[in-house]
């Protein structure tokens, strides 16, 4: 019995990015296309996000011409894909403050946040640091946290502080603090609703980028694999790999059920489509009853 | 309560180095991410005055944008968690020197008849910051708070707009720094 459907639904996409972005160390090896994505949980009684990109009108050109992000579609056009409006989204949680995440909180009006207060607290600490340590303010917009600001008011928006189980009946969220970012997030939907599930799937945000994140090369240690962090971390990659060994742990160690967002063969693991707008819905999961958006 | 014990939760999810941390403080400067040059900027902007304008104003812009930044996450932690301790902190004072030092730049900034009305933008933005700094003194004395985080929240806003009007690709005045960020290819 399956609770939740989860589909990752890209929404733009690099087609060059250093790999050495998503895997530490990876240096001159070239590119490789990086998918801007986020994830919709569909139950019986909610459907939730995990993250909801950005809003190209702010920055959208600026990143087409300078960084090659290509192809941005809203939400209403990604999600009908799914035969989903935004507006029936009830929740997003958010695994980080990065804008790619954070970046359109208002295309889901109908939504509450969930956020680690530590992302936002951290923030307004790193704001607060000489000049000299900006790149540790890399990525977030200003904006983004002043449109938090009335998510606030409006009490739509809820700061958690660590884990937090039964966000929504079988979805838990889970801190990785100083990792990726100060405050990263990710969502685990226990898919049987039952304590010690059996059927785990672990959304990891940011905190996995690839499938090498959780199975690198080993050769250099005489193991098949390791795992190898992301390369971007304003924390660290020692938090990283403990989130890593976390999250693996939540699935009984089979990789398959940690989903990386920014990784374009998942294609390759999960059933998928192509839409008519030249990007991918990729169904990880299907809750009973609920017909496939990406097969027939 | 006491100035420390106000500090304690913000202290507590901030955690490692604040920024008095002697670490931190002890850094040696490290070279900015290059933007773009002086000759780019003419190049971009049309004349030599316009481009002198444009690099006098980044630095301006860039303690607007933490301002405002700064500003949201306090306002955000003090109304989800209902404490004002947030809004009382060295933070508060950090953020307020950040916008008297703007304020004094901003004084001296020539604006060239092309950008009069871009400066007024930076002037307005940094007008809404200082009705919000000003107000949090007055946080602890006030009876509904709701309705006065409303009032903060709106010049907040106000302020964002502003700046990001303001804001120029050409000219450097970015609002986020994808130097490093998800989607940065180093092109």
């Amino acid at each position: 019995m399956s609770d939740y459907s989860i589909w990752v639904c890209e929404y733009s996409y690099v087609k060059d990015y250093h790999k050495s972005g998503v895997l530490y160390g990876a240096h001159n090896q070239g590119y490789v296309k990086l998918p801007y994505c986020y994830v919709v949980i569909k139950g019986r009684d909610h459907i939730a996000m995990v993250d909801v990109g950005y809003n190209d009108k702010e920055y959208g050109k600026h990143l087409g011409d300078k960084f090659g992000v290509e192809n941005w579609r809203s939400p209403k056009t990604v999600l009908g894909e799914i035969g989903i409006k935004p507006d029936e989204v009830d929740t997003c949680f958010i695994t980080h403050a990065h804008f790619d995440h954070f970046g359109n909180v208002e295309d889901f009006p109908n939504a509450k946040f969930y956020v680690q207060e530590r992302e936002i607290a951290k923030w307004v600490w790193a704001m607060s640091l000489p000049d000299r340590m900006r790149w540790m303010m890399v990525a977030v917009d200003p904006g983004d946290i002043v449109r938090g600001v009335d998510l606030a008011r409006d009490k739509r928006l809820i700061t958690v502080d660590g884990s937090l189980e039964n966000a929504l009946p079988g979805i838990d969220l889970h801190a990785a603090f100083d990792s990726h970012t100060y405050g990263s997030m990710w969502v685990t939907v226990r898919n049987d609703g039952k304590e010690q599930s059996d059927d785990t799937w672990v959304l990891a945000g940011d905190l996995v980028y690839v499938f090498e994140n959780i199975a690198g090369p080993g050769g250099a240690v005489d193991l098949d694999e390791i795992y190898t962090p992301v390369g971007l971390a304003v924390g660290s990659q020692t938090n990283l790999v403990m989130a890593t060994e976390e999250m693996m742990k939540q699935v009984n160690y089979e990789s398959k059920r940690v989903i990386p967002v920014h990784e374009e063969r998942i294609k390759d693991v999960f059933p998928s489509r192509i839409t008519s707008e030249g990007l991918r819905i990729t169904e990880i999961c299907l809750a009973d009853g609920e017909a496939s958006k990406v097969s027939g | 309560m006491s100035a420390h014990a106000n500090s304690q939760t913000f202290n507590r999810i901030v955690g490692i180095h604040k920024p008095d941390c002697e670490m931190v403080m002890r850094c040696d400067p490290v070279e900015e991410t290059p933007l773009p040059g002086e000759a780019e900027l003419v190049a971009a902007l049309g004349s030599e005055q316009t481009a002198e304008y444009a690099m006098a104003c980044r630095g301006i812009y860039e303690d607007l944008r933490r301002v405002i930044g700064q500003l949201a996450g306090l306002m955000i932690l003090a109304r989800v968690t209902r404490k004002i301790e947030f809004v009382e902190l060295e933070q508060v004072d950090n953020c307020t020197k950040r916008w008297v030092d703007a304020g004094a730049r901003i004084g001296a900034l020539k604006a060239p008849g092309p950008v009069a009305r871009h400066k007024q933008q930076i002037e307005a933005a940094h007008d809404f910051c200082g009705r919000v700094l000003r107000t949090f003194p007055q946080l602890s004395s006030r009876t509904d708070l709701d309705a006065t985080f409303d009032e903060m929240g709106e010049h907040l806003k106000q302020a964002y707009q502003k700046l990001s009007r303001a804001s120029s690709h050409e000219a450097g005045l970015v609002m986020v720094d994808f130097s490093n960020a998800c989607c940065s290819c180093g092109r």
